[in-house]
């Protein structure tokens, strides 16, 4: 299991590696798509998903403040 | 004047792409979640809704009412054996509980655009059950590094305050009335005769982040964050054998420390290939003074094959070790301060692999889909399957 997250994690660093270019306002149509959204298309899914975790796994956090608790843990 | 002319096309800009990514929708998503041999099944519909006041204002709003019902495994007595909770002679067995509950929660939040474009995020969460209630409030504030807003960072932090109602084996309780059906082993404690007390639970949650646009076309974002428990972190379903075989043997509820301070780390990544394949990464780090630690890693693609049609995919590999009172045995425990046998405290791994599709039926409506299957190698196994409409206006 070490050894797939290891090759996952490389492989997310290597494939952002890219030159960081100043990029004008205007040239961010791209980055404003809501598929390019870090939240994902459908917050209220990734919301969902997130409680799932929450309530299945000992570990949270890392994406936002907000969010209440739940009797689920 | 020509200063004041790049000036103008900047701000038409900034808007503009602010504009591209805010919207007014009302959305509704239906949510159900089953796992495998008959424990938990949730249906959860959702009703959320987005409204821009002027350029400087947005509020968010959703409301989620979850049914759950099902079975959750836990220590109980061997009715075989002869065993009752009101008797501890006899023998345990890890089996399912079954359970009905009922969660309604909801939240909202005030996005506040200031005249250099910094956002502040303020938020309230409220979450009801019979036996838990949760009340959070959340403020986060975003600060643009340059003029081209390529670079920003954050900070936020969340204060939120639990109240659990505690109907456990404890043994302050289980002398307490049970509900007299004449069917000893699955006696259930009798809440109305007070045989149940109210605790408490605080949860600070810090979170420091900073963004970095790479390009046009993708950008990286990092967070340090730390949550701090303090208050009854127990689960009060969750039971544990103590001094197994022994004349005091008795099964009473698990007693986890009542503070736990965290520590985590998560990076994504996002990219555009070509015009319309998206590709997300997140690494997830995360340790705690319980001895637990996880790894996450997740993955998504969007792939946009029209301007109507869009699929998405990924997978998600989770790593956690044990807590440093777990213990699965019932010939484990004896006088121990802190013991658990809940298994989502247990050293495990997990992978989920999820597909969608989203339609645009019209420039206003759109309709999605999606599957998700979550393995666990404690043997939980699990399906999400979700169906949603969305109206923008």
């Amino acid at each position: 299991m070490i050894k797939i997250l290891l090759i996952a994690l490389s492989a997310s660093l290597l494939m952002g590696c890219s030159l960081i270019k100043e990029v004008k306002p205007w040239e961010k149509e791209t980055l404003a798509k809501p598929m390019m959204q870090f939240g994902g298309l459908h917050p209220e899914v990734t919301k969902f998903e997130a409680h799932t975790y929450f309530s299945k796994e000992a570990s949270r956090g890392g994406s936002g403040v907000s969010g209440g608790g739940c009797g689920c843990n | 004047m020509q200063l004041i002319k790049i000036s103008t096309i900047t701000a038409i800009a900034i808007i503009a792409s602010n504009a591209l990514c805010a919207e007014n929708y009302v959305a509704v998503e239906f949510l159900q979640y089953d796992e495998n041999d008959n424990r938990v099944s949730v249906s959860a519909p959702t009703l959320s809704a987005s409204y821009d006041i002027g350029t400087d204002f947005t509020v968010k709003a959703d409301f989620v009412h979850d049914a759950v019902s099902g079975a959750t495994p836990s220590w109980k007595p061997d009715s075989n054996s002869g065993a009752s909770k009101r008797d501890n002679s006899g023998d345990y067995v890890y089996k399912n509980q079954e359970f009905d509950e009922a969660r309604n929660a909801g939240s909202i939040m005030l996005t506040t655009r200031f005249a250099n474009r910094d956002e502040l995020y303020t938020g309230f969460d409220y979450s009801r059950e019979s036996d838990f209630d949760s009340k959070s409030v959340s403020a986060e504030y975003m600060h643009y590094l340059d003029k081209s807003h390529n670079q920003s960072i954050n900070f936020g932090a969340s204060f939120a305050y639990n109240e659990i109602l505690d109907n456990s084996l404890d043994s302050s309780v289980q002398n307490k009335r049970y509900k007299d059906d004449d069917e000893g082993e699955d006696d259930d404690i009798d809440t109305g005769s007070g045989a149940s007390q109210k605790e408490d639970a605080t949860s600070v949650n810090v979170q420091v982040g900073f963004t970095q646009v790479l390009s046009a076309t993708s950008m990286v974002k990092i967070d340090a964050f730390s949550i701090l428990d303090d208050g009854y972190l127990s689960n009060p379903h969750s039971n544990v054998v103590r001094d197994f075989g022994k004349a005091n043997q008795r099964l009473v509820s698990e007693n986890r420390p009542d503070k736990r301070t965290a520590y985590g780390v998560n990076l994504k990544y996002i990219s555009m290939f070509g015009d319309n394949l998206s590709f997300k990464a997140n690494y997830r780090f995360y340790t705690d003074d319980w001895d637990v630690t996880s790894h996450t890693i997740e993955h998504d693609v969007y792939y946009a094959l029209n301007k109507d049609l869009t699929f998405g995919a990924g997978f998600r590999i989770y790593t956690q070790s044990e807590a440093n009172f777990y213990n699965q045995n019932k010939d484990f425990f004896s006088n121990e301060e802190f013991a658990s046998s809940d298994e989502r405290l247990s050293k495990f791994d997990a992978v989920t692999y999820k597909a969608s599709v989203d339609y645009a039926y019209s420039k206003e409506m759109s309709v999605n889909l999606g599957a998700e299957f979550y393995s666990q190698s404690t043997g939980l196994d699990a399906t999400l399957f979700t169906t949603g409409l969305k109206y923008r206006f």
